[in-house]
């Protein structure tokens, strides 16, 4: 297939990026000039590091090579000869996976000087982070993988025409380009008809908190959470209830029980006013206080800032403070109006990356669906999580 | 080391990705960052110390007090949380006697810190060990492996021949060759 085909094939497929953005990949790969002199690279974002999101571990495990063959059609379709694989640094298992199926790959023939034969040199390495969330984002990956403290770039330019080293770059999530052979081998207009008209396909779903089968589930696009989570993860305990669950990662805004029915297609999130994200099922039961949840995620955001842009940097912080106060019986109107407030400001583009609306979403949604709980610790100063299981 | 650290700046495209692997090579020798360490990996590789510092300090893998033969990085967010990582940290303090992250037990041998998703969530709650995660942990599981730890030859090399029974995450076995495929 000549580059061009892979690329059109990819669009046809209506594949969208699987790491949490949900960029249509194959318009994505088309940014890239192929013919520009110089070096390109593909670049592989393996620092999955969103809260509850587990499957590109599970993909690195279970089918390493699947993600190498991924690389290569996407190498050979931008016309990158080297590939760089930006795998977290606590990934200890699945750096030993992917290293071996790289080695294998090479000791084949499907990488090095001439793979199978054809005039086009192409290698992949390996390069480890060092523990920090934020590195999950593009262009903070690109700063990381040069060596520097990992802070987003601001945009343009975009990766497409100075990436890494200054090079026109690719990034792929792991499951993204895990995707591509099967898109290939069934071709593009198959793989659309999987999953809902403008979510096509299938995407790998974890399953985690309050459930009897936690796990990684592939689902098609458009079954609804009620599905994946009742029936495929098994629903909460016995005698509990699930109470909430954040559809996409710990970034995407939480939707209450009475949201099940939402289907887990980009535009049905959407309506809901939640997000596809990452893909990471978080389920809460009702023996669990939303505001203490919302406080553990704050203080992830807050640590979690590089701290480049000021809203982020000091509004997460902000709001870690208030919830510490709301928590200690010591909250009332003002800090109820205050979470507002730095949740508002967390928002809409004033920050580089999405890590500021993240914390923002967290904020808004956990007080939108659940203001007499927030009430309940900020007003009365109780928690009344904790008495209704002793009711029941 | 230092030869090696200077070996590294030629495998990228530009010599000041070798920062981060630089800093693993000094870690990995002495436990943790000094900042002497850090001034030395700075001159190997030409740069600034300041600059180097400032990396080192950004990322949350780099050490720069000294940590415990051990360190268990466990996972408290949410996913983990909900399923208990609040009692499994409080046991594992109690029993490695150290009640924060910047403590090291007496015997040197542990150490602890809480730490953000590690990315396997559906085996809440978890936590990495000896670069290994170890799933679905329970206040036994965590006394296993202390004392597993425990009985570690002197000259510190392998961990016990003994497997942690019903341990979850399957060590795997390197893999037989593979038949070679017709065509």
């Amino acid at each position: 297939m000549a580059p061009a085909d892979i690329t059109n094939e990819v669009k046809t497929s209506g594949l969208r990026g699987r790491g949490g953005a949900g960029f249509a990949t194959g318009i994505k790969w088309s940014f890239i000039k192929r013919d520009a002199p110089g070096p390109k690279y593909v670049v592989v974002n393996a620092d999955e590091s969103e809260p509850g999101t587990a499957k590109d571990r599970y993909i690195l495990e279970n089918s390493p090579h699947m993600v190498v063959e991924g690389i290569l059609i996407a190498a050979y379709a931008v016309g990158a000869n080297q590939a760089w694989v930006y795998i977290r640094g606590e990934y200890d298992e699945p750096y030993r996976m992917l290293t071996e199926a790289i080695e294998e790959a090479r000791a084949k023939g499907y990488i090095g000087p001439k793979p199978m034969g054809k005039d086009y040199p192409l290698d992949i390495r390996l390069y480890r982070g060092h523990g920090a969330y934020i590195c999950g984002e593009e262009t903070a990956l690109l700063e990381s993988l040069e060596g520097k403290r990992a802070q987003p770039r601001s945009r343009p330019p975009f990766p497409a025409v100075k990436g890494a080293w200054g090079r026109p770059t690719l990034l792929n999530n792991v499951e993204t380009l895990a995707t591509v052979p099967a898109i290939i081998n069934m071709g593009g207009a198959a793989y659309a008809k999987l999953g809902t008209d403008k979510s096509p396909g299938t995407r790998l779903l974890t399953v985690s908190g309050n459930v009897r089968k936690p796990g990684v589930y592939e689902v098609e696009f458009g079954k609804t959470f009620r599905h994946v989570i009742m029936d495929l993860a098994g629903g909460p305990p016995e005698g509990r209830k699930v109470k909430v669950f954040w559809p996409g990662g710990s970034s995407a805004p939480v939707l209450p029980e009475s949201m099940l029915d939402v289907t887990t297609d980009a535009e049905a999130l959407a309506a809901a006013r939640s997000m596809a994200g990452s893909g990471g099922v978080i389920v809460m039961d009702d023996t669990h206080c939303v505001v203490k949840a919302a406080h553990r995620l704050l203080q992830f955001y807050a640590y979690e800032s590089c701290g480049k842009c000021t809203p982020c940097r000091i509004g997460q912080d902000w709001a870690v403070r208030t919830y510490e106060r709301i928590l200690a019986n010591e909250g009332s109107q003002i800090e109820l109006d205050t979470l507002q407030r730095v949740s508002d400001g967390l928002q809409n583009g004033r920050c580089l990356c999405g890590l500021g609306d993240s914390g923002g979403w967290v904020i808004d949604s956990t007080l939108r669906h659940f203001r007499e709980e927030y009430e309940d610790h900020a007003l009365r100063h109780e928690c009344n999580v904790g008495k209704v299981m002793a009711n029941a | 080391m230092l030869d090696e650290i200077k070996e590294l700046p030629a495998k990228y495209p530009q010599p000041r990705s070798a920062v981060m692997p630089a800093l693993d090579l000094a870690q990995e020798e002495l436990g943790h960052l000094t900042p002497e360490a850090m001034s030395e990996v700075a001159s190997a590789l030409d740069l600034d110390p300041g600059y180097v510092e400032g990396v080192a300090t950004f990322y949350s893998l780099f050490h720069h007090r000294p940590i415990g033969k051990h360190r268990f990085y466990v996972c408290t967010n949410l996913s983990c949380m909900l399923r208990g990582a609040g009692e499994i940290v409080d046991h594992l303090k109690q029993q490695i006697g150290v009640s924060s992250s910047e403590q090291v037990s007496p015997d040197g041998l542990f150490s602890f810190e809480e730490v953000e998703c590690l990315g396997a969530c559906e085996y809440a709650p978890m936590m990495r060990l000896d670069h290994r995660f170890h799933y679905d942990l329970s206040p036994e599981k965590i006394d296993t492996l202390i004392a597993d730890r425990k009985r570690l030859l002197p000259t510190g090399g392998e961990v016990s021949a003994k497997p942690t029974e019903g341990q979850a995450p399957p060590v795997k076995k390197p893999r037989a060759p593979r038949k070679k495929k017709d065509a």
